[in-house]
């Protein structure tokens, strides 16, 4: 790695802000964003610690909730502001706090991107297709213009539907900077826990009576790579993220060798739900469960323009997912890595800057 | 006797790919069963194999044990079918009419082994889903059931087959009935007589919102009537069915039959326009009678979520009425500039004219028609 002096990115190098580090999307991203030797400083701004080990990324403790963010951005000249950190797995956080972290934290974020004299040439937002709802009036395909047909049930979407107002805004007010928004479909993937694979880990699935909803996955790696695409190359819009192709769900837990059991009702399939949670059997929050009577599909037509293709389908994506939870019943994993961690974190102490030492 | 010569002409439609023979099911279950199975293959199934398996076999696999329990289990069905066809062929010779449908039993009979092969390709990760949810094996365990109702119980009369075009096409049909059976009806005629396509119908989103009944429609290839849906599935060259009276068609009351209602806002002309297809209009008698609706429990319709809640004379049962289903001429779009959907009098003029098509379609039928039943 080269060192190139701080304010000189004629090389066209960046200077990339993370958010999210905290959680599997942004520690993933900086992670990967480190071997890359376009990139010449990475920094990441969270609350909690990183969820993996990071090299040389600088990692901040702090929040987005501060206006500490504007100075940090022009002080570090940070040209891309990757904002991973929307929550939008609510098991473990109240309402509360995850307004406060997307709506609040978004709207600081992107405040201090904008305005004069900020160097951010480019935002790019991870959000969700939990913008366009799940009711039984939807389109087959949702395309990115299109608006969802309800207002809002739970907390969550109303809070993506306001962050999404924000990144719109900011859009118009300053053209000059690049903003991608990228709408994920629900995440499976071997290393990530979300709450689609705690559900399908269950050995009876419980699915709502008389529904079958068809439903996309994008693949963990999928979506890591779609973030990195949107930080190398510039595709300003919104784009829907999923993988090609649909499953219906009675189809995804045959496949994954799970039982269906139909035993949630149709109506107050919330209030099922959170009896559920209430006893401890499955947490899935509240926004996922309307998915699960009437589902959702993308369209991701528009990922032609934004240059970039999922490697996998949705149906591979559930695939690959059985394959691993098959294997990972016969190999622990979880031992084959711990015993390299003290080596990584001397090889950290010693040099954040050398990812590849040449002694070890 | 003109009634069992439109219903043989039927019959021999209703077998698609099948040589049609005056009585196909003679040579399936009579003396030279063996010989006819093994040359017209049924498309889809074996059962007709199954019934040529030899009677010596069965009778040899009683005496070993579990295995043969295990086949006993598979053949039993076909050893009740050959013999039930021994017994019909007897009858018929006896009586000179058909006392036992053949056919239809065999059509009954075959959902069974339909859905078992069905199960079996899924336990091996087998499905073959569309975006749209459609799963056309799944759809098609349920066609030979809707075969029968349509040969045996509204003895349907198709004319103007010839009228589907080879490529994406819209079809527009007058609605009637309590339940949506002639949509029914229609995809089994354009299936069965215009070489195995699945039309797709679009449907109204209160049925998404039923259980089981959004899970059926969705699997058979129904979709939402989105104008978005629409031009997907016309780009796809599917064959897109839809009513553009919905339920103001299939709610109104018995003494409104075939008075066409209003054609909606002419969303169905547009979806036309826009992908350049031609639209078939289609007019369907005897569909009108199945359902007199005498009242309709509002608050109850209210209460489930439901268009209307109707009393007609046997509930759920549709009455027997002799059915014809008439295709039209097409209507072509592909001379037509796409931007004329955005142009509120051309499309005016469209939905008019093919309103017009099957109004007048429908007096023209209702007119050789002399009694409801009989046809």
């Amino acid at each position: 790695m080269a060192s190139t002096p701080k304010r000189a990115r004629s090389d066209g190098s960046h200077r990339v802000l993370i958010t999210g580090v905290s959680r599997f999307w942004g520690a993933e991203l900086a992670h990967r964003l480190e071997s890359d030797p376009a990139i010449e400083q990475i920094v990441a701004i969270d609350s909690g610690d990183p969820a993996r080990e990071l090299a040389r990324t600088d990692f901040i403790r702090a929040d987005t909730r501060h206006s500490l963010v504007g100075k940090l951005v022009r002080s570090l000249d940070i040209d891309t502001v990757v904002h991973a950190g929307l929550i939008i797995d609510t098991r473990e956080a109240s309402n509360r706090s995850v307004h406060e972290a997307n709506v609040i934290g978004t709207m600081n974020l992107l405040a201090a991107c904008g305005g004069e004299g900020s160097p951010v040439r480019k935002v790019v937002v991870k959000t969700s297709t939990a913008v366009y709802g799940s009711e039984p009036d939807d389109p087959s395909f949702w395309a990115e213009s299109m608006n969802r047909t309800s207002a809002p049930r739970d907390s969550l979407t109303r809070d993506l539907d306001e962050v999404e107002s924000y990144i719109s805004d900011f859009a118009l007010r300053n053209p000059a900077v690049t903003v991608t928004s990228l709408r994920f479909a629900n995440v499976l993937g071997p290393s990530h826990d979300t709450p689609f694979a705690a559900y399908f880990g269950l050995p009876v699935v419980p699915t709502v009576f008389g529904f079958d909803p068809r439903l996309q996955f994008l693949h963990e790696e999928d979506a890591v790579s779609a973030l990195l695409h949107a930080v190398r190359a510039d595709h300003p819009g919104t784009f829907n993220v999923a993988g090609d192709g649909v499953t219906l769900l009675s189809q995804a837990i045959a496949l994954i060798g799970r039982v269906n059991a139909p035993v949630l009702p149709f109506i107050g399939t919330q209030v099922a739900m959170a009896a559920l949670r209430r006893a401890g059997l499955i947490n899935f929050p509240p926004h996922l469960v309307r998915l699960l009577q009437h589902g959702r599909v993308v369209d991701t037509s528009r990922l032609d323009d934004f240059g970039w293709k999922p490697d996998n389908s949705t149906l591979q994506t559930v695939r690959g997912f059985a394959e691993h939870r098959r294997i990972r019943r016969l190999v622990d994993e979880t031992t084959a890595y711990t015993y390299e961690e003290d080596l990584e974190a001397f090889l950290r102490a010693k040099g954040r800057r050398d990812p590849e030492p040449a002694t070890p | 006797m003109s009634r069992t010569a439109s219903h043989r002409h039927t019959h021999s439609n209703g077998n698609g790919s099948a040589a049609p023979t005056a009585r196909p099911w003679g040579d399936l279950f009579g003396p030279t069963m063996r010989t006819a199975a093994a040359a017209v293959p049924r498309r889809g199934f074996g059962l007709d194999a199954l019934t040529a398996l030899p009677l010596s076999a069965i009778a040899g696999s009683l005496t070993s044990g579990a295995a043969g329990l295990r086949r006993l289990r598979t053949e039993l069905p076909v050893l009740a079918m050959a013999k039930t066809g021994e017994v019909a062929f007897r009858l018929r010779e006896l009586t000179g009419h058909d006392v036992i449908d053949l056919e239809s039993l065999q059509d009954v009979l075959s959902v069974i082994y339909r859905a078992a092969a069905v199960r079996e390709e899924h336990r091996a990760g087998t499905w073959d889903v569309d975006d749209f949810g459609f799963e056309r094996q799944w759809a098609e365990i349920f066609l030979p059931l809707f075969r029968v109702v349509y040969r045996r119980y509204w003895r349907v009369d198709t004319e103007g087959i010839n009228n589907i075009p080879p490529g994406g096409a819209l079809l527009v049909s007058n609605h009637a009935g309590v339940m949506p059976f002639d949509a029914s009806m229609i995809k089994l005629a354009v299936f069965d007589l215009a070489g195995e396509r699945h039309v797709r119908t679009l449907i109204a989103s209160w049925m998404f919102r039923q259980p089981f009944v959004g899970m059926f429609m969705r699997r058979t290839g129904q979709t939402l009537g989105h104008p978005d849906d629409t031009r997907r599935l016309l780009d796809n060259g599917e064959l897109v069915l839809v009513f553009p009276e919905g339920v103001r068609g299939t709610g109104k009351p018995f003494s409104e039959r075939y008075k066409l209602r209003r054609f909606g806002r002419g969303g169905f002309v547009q979806a036309a326009l826009r992908s350049g297809v031609p639209i078939v209009p289609i007019s369907v008698i005897g569909s009108e009678e199945t359902y007199p609706m005498f009242g309709d429990i509002k608050p109850l319709a209210k209460l489930l979520g439901l268009p209307y809640v109707p009393i007609t004379p046997l509930g759920p049962i549709p009455l027997p009425s002799k059915w014809q289903i008439r295709f039209h001429a097409p209507v072509r779009t592909d001379h037509m500039d796409p931007a004329a959907a955005d142009d509120a009098a051309t499309v005016m003029d469209l939905t008019e004219q093919v309103r017009g098509i099957i109004q007048q379609g429908l007096i023209d039928d209702l007119r050789h028609r002399r009694t409801v039943f009989a046809g």
